[in-house]
């Protein structure tokens, strides 16, 4: 029996990313979910190599880092998304942030590629602008899981700049035992990216 | 009594004729519904996109209901706004779309329009800023009253949104 418990099993990897204007980034990932959820196993958190942009057409940047993670849930509320944050360093060897993305884990299992665009909270005035051109600090999230809250975004302004590619295959267990149906039953599913 | 889940992102928004946009958006949904948890309506941050036309939000949604009947099923409306140099917000643009009927993963467009004003309203719009906007936003997801507005095609929201229905055949009702 299944005690109203229900699995999500997520297997992918980040890809790569394209970010036109910096070189040498790394990223990290971490996983935001909701009270009932809780990652049975796997890791929850992760720091990919630093990855220089490939010299041709493609402009990318590749990690290749694995996801490989197993959630366990009663109620699909809080549904657990993945926030990804990208680092570079700076002329002055700074550690800078490049970007923040996230998205919800694919709920029907199958699998599937997404492009995350990337973005970084901006200052709003020009004094916060001009102290952190000369100290060098520039505005990022100390808790990047807040992105996932969609709570509090309205004081912040961000300007989008790249975009990380994920892919992820996910599988679920006992989910449709409880009443739950995740997918059309005329058309299986069908792989869609932005 | 059966639940609906939605779960996924406001992603952006294209073709509005300038791009440093942010968008208040709310559920709405008929008396038989109940939220059981997650949030009914929200603000998105602004963004300001670095290359290209199109704003990106990634703005989570995920909300719970659960219902009596299908009648009123669920919408989203939206206000998208623009933000100018100066820190101005001017109304860009309402729309709704309904959530979708059918479970799974669903990439969604929802069109938008806003109200135009009379020819000296446009004229002090094209120099000035700011326009014409809503008394009573209720306009947006009512077939109602709609009939004296004046109004011009504005771009288009970026939806992507998960849908999962529970119990809904226990009482019959086929998807």
């Amino acid at each position: 029996m299944s005690n109203g418990v229900f699995l999500l099993s997520l297997t992918g990897q980040i890809e790569s990313a394209v970010f036109p204007d910096f070189d040498d980034i790394y990223c990290k990932y971490c996983f935001t979910y909701g009270s009932d959820w809780a990652i049975t196993s796997g890791l929850e958190e992760g720091i990919s190599q630093i990855g220089k942009c490939s010299r041709d057409d493609r402009q990318s940047f590749v990690w290749n880092f694995p996801l490989d993670v197993t959630f366990k849930s009663t109620n699909p509320f809080g549904w657990p998304q993945i926030v990804i944050s990208v680092y570079g360093l700076d002329a002055f060897g700074n550690d800078v942030v490049r970007g923040y993305g996230l998205c919800h884990i694919p709920i029907a299992a199958g699998q599937y590629k997404k492009t995350l665009p990337m973005f970084v909270p901006e200052s709003t005035t020009l004094l916060q602008k001009l102290t952190c051109w000369l100290t060098g600090r520039r505005p990022e999230y100390v808790e990047p899981r807040i992105l996932g809250q969609g709570e509090g975004r309205e004081v912040t302004r961000v300007r989008s700049q790249g975009w990380v590619k994920v892919c992820f295959n996910t599988i679920t267990r006992d989910i449709q035992q409880l009443g739950y149906s995740t997918r059309s039953s005329s058309n299986s599913h069908s792989c869609l990216s932005l | 009594m059966a639940e609906v889940h939605v779960i996924g992102q406001i992603v952006g928004a294209s073709n509005f004729p300038s791009s440093t946009l942010f968008c208040k958006w709310a559920f709405h949904a008929g008396g038989a519904w109940k939220v059981v948890s997650g949030l009914k309506e929200g603000q998105t941050h602004i963004d300001n996109p670095e290359y290209g036309e199109t704003t990106y939000w990634c703005h989570p949604v995920d909300i719970h209901f659960a219902t009596r009947g299908v009648q009123g099923w669920p919408k989203i409306h939206f206000q998208v706004y623009h933000q100018d140099r100066f820190g101005r917000c001017e109304i860009y643009g309402y729309g709704f779309i309904h959530v979708p009927t059918t479970p799974g993963n669903h990439v969604l467009e929802c069109v938008t329009w806003r109200p135009v004003g009379s020819m000296r309203d446009q004229i002090n719009q094209f120099f000035l800023g700011g326009g014409p906007q809503l008394k009573n936003p209720d306009v947006v997801y009512s077939g109602q009253d709609r009939y004296r507005l004046q109004t011009e095609t504005m771009g288009v929201i970026h939806l992507e949104l998960n849908v999962i229905l529970r119990n809904f055949h226990k009482f019959g009702v086929e998807y």
